[in-house]
């Protein structure tokens, strides 16, 4: 076994076999439009673009936040329930303040991204300080948001009918509805403090060789810190555009984050290990989740084949695309 | 040094005594138990309520506990007299809180449940009737299960017929729909009873209507994200195709009306189930056609009521007829016609139900397919 492990070491060792791992997800992405498109050429229109970008704009945005997590080699289980906590929080604001945007009612979006990065500094802190594996730590704070959502909502849903918020979904330009261009304009600011900024390094730093990031002086508990953060506060982002997508707040929004967003990571070709992948992989990683999760229905695929497939598609996606020369052992 | 040596002989000896007593004592409490004359007696007067469900998230579960609450509270006693025990939606959780309960109170509960699966509600009655408790089931219980084989432990079970309630909303859709054309059916989880009552209903429904066409059905688990994106998926294979949609839940519907309005879709008719209170509003404003409320506000509270006072002793199961131990619970279609009037009764206001009156809303002794 493991000289056979050898050998695929020799093998993948090269700069060319690195630049065209580098696109394998973007070829994966690719390989599946077009098979899908081939069984049913419905799915290549704009109109059906436009459905995967509504599904995928929430997901996005909680799958960019994990990203910096797993950058720095932790992982965050807990968007579930913070994104259902943010969710209920901005509902909550915005109609308590008058229901709609155009007046105070916006409060409720800087009221939600504090409530995720309030979530996500309780989830780093008890991380870091009480040292305990990120893993544990998060998948817990992930419980207790789902609790307290439901303390908060008591179990029932909250509508958003606000016309100017529900445009978000409603008000397409160029075909496309604005949460999609929401996403994006996230998925920019994202990559700005990934590539241009001293924390975004950092997070590299740290997940590449925590060892030898402390030796050269980085405080990394403070960057695991802000990494929670951060990914708290993009969960918030992903948060609001759930209730933009659906018009409906409850513990159940945070629902089924958790698979799609780590698995949306992965399959982008970020190393679970840390300090490789970015947030352009994850965005070509939750098309790829999603594009799988239009095209089954599209293509007809009977429902009870669907949860198989998809989890097959999903193991072949990270096999191709995942670097795994460097993973002595894949935890 | 004889006194250590007598010390510990002693006690050794004050060791046999204490295991072989034990033993003798387990033991007789075991044939006693076993003894017993077979329906225990009643349990007095406090037994503890408590109620076995999924967890509260779900609008549905939601309203079974705030009816279980109410009946509670009709006794003068605070809601956080009822235990809850939430199972997750895990079976195995189920009937471990539900021992984990029977052994810390024995006889003295009364337990409303859904053992959350079928095969489940066997081990279930099984470990109440054998501490001399008192349960009521709801939704699942396999055929071959019946109360009236445990005495008075075994006290009810209530489910609900949804075959004809579901064909009933079939038909307005397809009215709607001007007896023609395509229509797609959103179900829920597969192997789930309910979901599959309502697809047959749906297709008794469409057996009268040889121009309809049912164009897909599919799973989209009773999950409101899922059955959006479900629905954007319908959409792109089939297009215009699609005149009517047949949801086989409230909370899939929301997801469907939600995809048709990205698609800025006004007047698609759509049908749901369940009867939730956002249902009910979205059928008052005409954005459903159907929906059909089960009373989940009653029957979470007759089904600890039935516990509670066989328990008691204020009525003895045993010697009601069959129709009163398996009933069916009561199922009401609401249509754009009397949604408001419907609202202002059962969702703006929870009707005083008397607690005392079981089977008064009921529709008859469960009628199973042989």
């Amino acid at each position: 076994m493991r000289r056979f492990m050898r050998r695929v070491a020799t093998m993948t060792h090269g700069s060319m076999m690195d630049s065209i791992r580098k696109w394998v997800p973007f070829l994966v992405l690719l390989v599946l439009v077009l098979f899908f498109s081939a069984v049913n050429p419905h799915f290549l229109s704009l109109r059906n673009f436009a459905r995967i970008a509504v599904s995928s704009s929430p997901a996005l945005m909680v799958a960019v936040g994990a990203t910096f997590v797993i950058l720095m080699g932790s992982i965050d289980l807990s968007m579930e329930g913070t994104v259902a906590v943010c969710a209920v929080v901005f509902a909550m604001l915005l109609n308590r303040l008058g229901g709609s945007l155009a007046h105070v009612g916006w409060v409720a979006i800087p009221g939600a991204l504090l409530a995720g990065g309030v979530l996500g500094a309780v989830n780093g802190l008890i991380h870091v300080r009480l040292r305990i594996p990120s893993f544990m730590a998060s998948l817990s704070m992930g419980f207790v948001g789902v609790g307290l959502s439901l303390l908060m909502t008591g179990g029932n849903r909250i509508l958003i009918d606000d016309p100017l918020f529900r445009s978000l979904l409603t008000v397409r330009v160029l075909n496309f509805p604005l949460m999609a261009y929401a996403a994006l304009g996230g998925l920019v600011v994202a990559w700005f403090i990934q590539d241009n900024t001293t924390i975004g390094r950092n997070f590299y730093a740290v997940g590449g060789g925590e060892e030898l990031a402390r030796a050269s002086g980085l405080n990394v508990g403070r960057v695991r810190v802000i990494g929670f953060v951060l990914a708290g506060i993009f969960f918030a982002l992903g948060a609001i555009l759930a209730v933009a997508r659906l018009g409906i707040a409850e513990t159940e929004t945070g629902q089924g984050f958790m698979f799609l967003s780590i698995t949306s990571v992965v399959v982008g070709g970020t190393g679970l290990a840390g300090g490789s992948g970015g947030v352009w992989n994850t965005l070509v990683g939750v098309l790829i989740v999603n594009v799988i999760g239009n095209g089954m229905v599209v293509v007809g695929l009977p429902d009870y084949l669907q949860d198989g497939v998809l989890g097959l598609l999903v193991i072949s996606a990270v096999y191709l695309s995942m670097d795994r020369r460097s993973l002595s052992f894949a935890r | 040094m004889s006194f250590i040596r007598q010390y510990i002989e002693q006690q050794t000896i004050n060791r046999r005594n204490l295991l072989l007593l034990s033993a003798y004592g387990l033991g007789g409490l075991a044939a006693s138990a076993g003894l017993r004359p077979g329906p225990a007696r009643a349990a007095g007067a406090n037994p503890k309520i408590a109620w076995s469900y999924r967890d509260r998230t779900n609008p549905y579960w939601n309203s079974i506990v705030s009816g279980g609450e109410a009946f509670v509270e009709s006794l003068g006693l605070p809601k956080s007299a009822l235990l809850n025990l939430i199972n997750g939606g895990s079976s195995e959780k189920s009937l471990a809180d539900i021992k984990a309960l029977l052994s810390r109170y024995g006889s003295g509960v009364a337990l409303a449940a859904d053992p959350n699966d079928m095969p489940n509600c066997r081990p279930v009655v099984e470990a109440v009737a054998g501490a001399g408790a008192y349960v009521s089931t709801i939704w699942n219980k396999t055929d071959d299960l019946h109360p009236w084989d445990f005495g008075d432990n075994y006290v009810s079970h209530m489910t609900w017929s949804d075959v004809g309630p579901s064909e009933q909303t079939a038909r307005i859709l397809i009215e709607a729909m001007g007896g023609k054309g395509g229509l797609v059916h959103l179900g829920g989880i597969a192997s789930n009873n309910p979901a599959i009552e309502r697809l047959a209903g749906l297709k008794n429904a469409l057996k009268s209507y040889p121009n309809v066409e049912l164009l897909a059905e599919q799973a989209a688990d009773w999950d409101t994200q899922k059955a959006n994106q479900v629905m954007s998926g319908f959409l792109t294979r089939y297009g215009d195709a699609i005149k009517g949609v047949h949801c086989a839940s409230d909370t899939m519907a929301y997801g469907v009306i939600e995809a048709l309005r990205a698609e800025g879709i006004e007047n698609m008719p759509v049908v749901s189930y369940d009867g939730n209170p956002q249902a009910v509003d979205l059928v008052a404003q005409g954005k459903l056609l159907a929906t059909v409320f089960t009373n989940p506000y009653w029957g979470g509270g007759i089904t600890a009521s039935l516990a509670y006072y066989a328990a008691t002793g204020v009525f003895k199961p045993s010697k009601e007829p069959k129709e009163h131990r398996e009933f069916y619970g009561p199922t009401v279609l609401v249509t754009t016609k009397d949604a408001r009037d419907f609202k202002a009764k059962y969702i703006d206001s929870n009707p005083k139900y008397d607690w005392k009156d079981f089977w008064g809303l009921s529709k008859g002794q469960i009628q199973y397919r042989s």
